[in-house]
């Protein structure tokens, strides 16, 4: 079942990954330009708490200018979006378009359906989250960035993690209440919320704020300096695991298709 | 045995009351029509039956057992949607994941029989081929219940023709089938017996033989010179319009009375016609 899943969505998956492979490379590559020391003048105009929560404090060497560039920013931004999306489309956008119909009539369980296809969607998200491990770890010695690879990996999985896990949000409001919009507002708010919160905790020095940001779990610690932040990390796992669970206590219980 | 049964089976959509109490029973090898106007409720019976949704209340049975939850069930049947959406991949590839669902069904023979090329896109598919598809992945796992939601609206007249052989040979096999329509000209052909449903009940269950014999017959009688209108007043005749020397009337029952009658008299032509189902129908939605 996840096989054919994820053989319809081939395409889609090359796109994303080829999509964000091409903007995590070239936002990489322009280390040598805006990293190393140029940029320290500007950035002295700026309140250390605002540096601090956008990542750019660490702007200098190359692990802290591709953890602020691609990790917390746009390779975050468009993984989300992609995690997002597949979660809204999977059932929520399926069903409303009709298609889930013979599925479910098919001797296969509601579970069987639900399950297969949040395995989809992670292993959908591996691709992006690989495209960006491949550009960086291509990229580290051409440019000098000197990231550990193992740092590289924990900020990669950690990425992928924080994408399946409100992606699973997203999957999961769309199982539970079959509507692909209420699905994409729940993700997309979650995803805001947790930047805000991210954002606004350390200029509001207020922990619970960024403790409660799936966005903080992921980057705060900045795996990518720091190496893996294995409480972040389960952080964002339970999250995904209790989204799941909730929408499958849901999706079996309602009517399809209606 | 039943293959389907429901008792008291009511469905509400938020404040719409699809189901009023529906009682049903369709025997394991009949062939049973399912007929009633649009929005009688004949789409929410069937999608209960293959669990795509709940009931408020009341009873739904599959061969003897809820179709909650139960999977194993739907091995049983084949399911052919009133509107089929289809996905954007090849039918191949998606007959094949039908049937890889179902087990290992292959759909090819089948195919083949309806002339579909596999290899297409669905999305470029023309409106009979959707169709197709559609039959195709209902009757490819040959499943003993056939559930069939207004099969044979806006099949083309070669495709009926050979989705109706194909019913056929199934049914000659053991399978039963349950089909629903709201225009009863289309299952006359098939079924046996027929349920209709109105607002949310089964309202009359017969098999077709009997809603025929009960539908009574169009006379038409011609004499040679006008008759006085109280010779056309026996048992069993009614709706008698009488035009110059042309009498119409409804008979119902024995032809007998009525022959009797009219014998004194001097009969030119004389035409009796079964009745149109449809007509029959139309007098359950009065
Ligand atoms: N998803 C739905 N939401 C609200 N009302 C519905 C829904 N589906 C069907 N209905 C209503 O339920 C009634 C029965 O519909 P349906 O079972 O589709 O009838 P039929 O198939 O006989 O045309 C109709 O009044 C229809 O408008
Ligand atoms: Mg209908």
């Amino acid at each position: 079942m996840t096989a054919y899943l994820l053989g319809t969505r081939r395409r889609a998956m090359l796109w994303w990954t080829v999509a964000i492979a091409a903007v995590a490379a070239m936002y990489t590559a322009f280390y040598p330009v805006i990293g190393g020391m140029q940029i320290e003048g500007m950035l002295e105009s700026f309140p250390d708490a605002v540096l601090v929560a956008l990542g750019w404090d660490a702007f200098t060497s190359g692990a802290g200018y591709v953890n602020a560039t691609v990790f917390s920013l746009v390779g975050a931004v468009l993984t989300l979006t992609c995690g997002i999306g597949a979660g809204a489309r999977l059932i929520a956008g399926e069903e409303e378009r009709g298609l889930l119909e013979l599925e479910l009539a098919a001797p296969v369980s509601r579970g069987a359906v639900y399950w297969h296809r949040i395995a989809t969607l992670w292993v959908f998200l591996l691709g992006p989250a690989g495209g960006v491990l491949l550009v960086v770890g291509v990229l580290d010695p051409v440019l000098s960035l000197e990231i550990p690879v193992g740092h590289l990996v924990a900020a990669t999985v950690a990425l992928w993690l924080f994408a399946g896990a409100i992606g699973t949000v997203t999957y999961a409001i769309g199982a539970i209440t079959g509507r692909r919009a209420h699905a994409l507002a729940a993700g997309s708010g979650l995803a805001v919320a947790s930047y805000l919160l991210a954002y606004l905790g350390p200029l509001a020095e207020l922990d619970w704020m960024t403790n409660l940001s799936p966005y903080w779990w992921y980057v705060g610690d900045r795996p990518l300096l720091n190496g893996a932040d294995w409480v972040g990390m389960a952080a964002l796992v339970v999250l995904g695991a209790l989204a799941a669970t909730a929408g499958i206590a849901g999706f079996v219980r309602r009517d399809t298709n209606v | 045995m039943l293959a389907i049964a429901t008792r008291g089976l009511v469905k509400h959509y938020g404040s719409v009351e699809a189901l009023r109490g529906l009682d049903l029973e369709v025997e394991s090898g009949s062939v049973t029509g399912f007929l009633g106007p649009n929005g009688a409720g004949k789409t929410t019976t069937i999608r209960l039956v293959l669990d795509l949704i709940r009931p408020t209340s009341g009873v739904v049975e599959v061969f003897g057992r809820s179709p909650r939850g139960a999977a194993d069930l739907r091995r049983r049947i084949g399911y052919l949607p009133g509107e089929p959406a289809l996905p954007d991949v090849t039918a191949g590839e998606y007959l094949g994941y039908l049937g890889r669902l179902r087990g290992r069904v292959d759909p090819g023979p089948l195919a083949a029989r309806f002339g579909l090329d596999l290899s297409r896109s669905m999305a470029t598919l023309s409106r009979g081929n959707k169709q197709k598809v559609a039959l195709v992945q209902a009757f490819m796992h040959e499943p003993e219940l056939y559930v069939l939601d207004e099969p044979t609206s806006g099949l083309d007249p070669l495709l009926q023709q050979e989705f109706r052989a194909l019913v056929r040979e199934r049914v000659a096999d053991g399978a039963t089938v349950f089909l629903s329509s709201h225009v009863l000209a289309e299952v006359e052909t098939l079924t046996t017996r027929v349920a209709i449903v109105r607002a949310g009940v089964v309202v009359d269950v017969d098999d077709v033989d009997t809603l025929r014999r009960r539908a009574g017959q169009e006379v038409e009688i011609t004499f040679a010179a006008p008759v006085p209108a109280d010779v056309l007043a026996v048992p069993g005749v009614t709706d008698v319009e009488v035009t110059g020397t042309t009498a119409r009337l409804l008979l119902h029952g024995e032809a007998d009375p009525l022959l009797r009658a009219v014998t004194p008299w001097h009969v030119v032509h004389l035409r009796a016609q079964d009745r149109e189902l449809e007509d029959l129908f139309m007098e359950f939605y009065r």
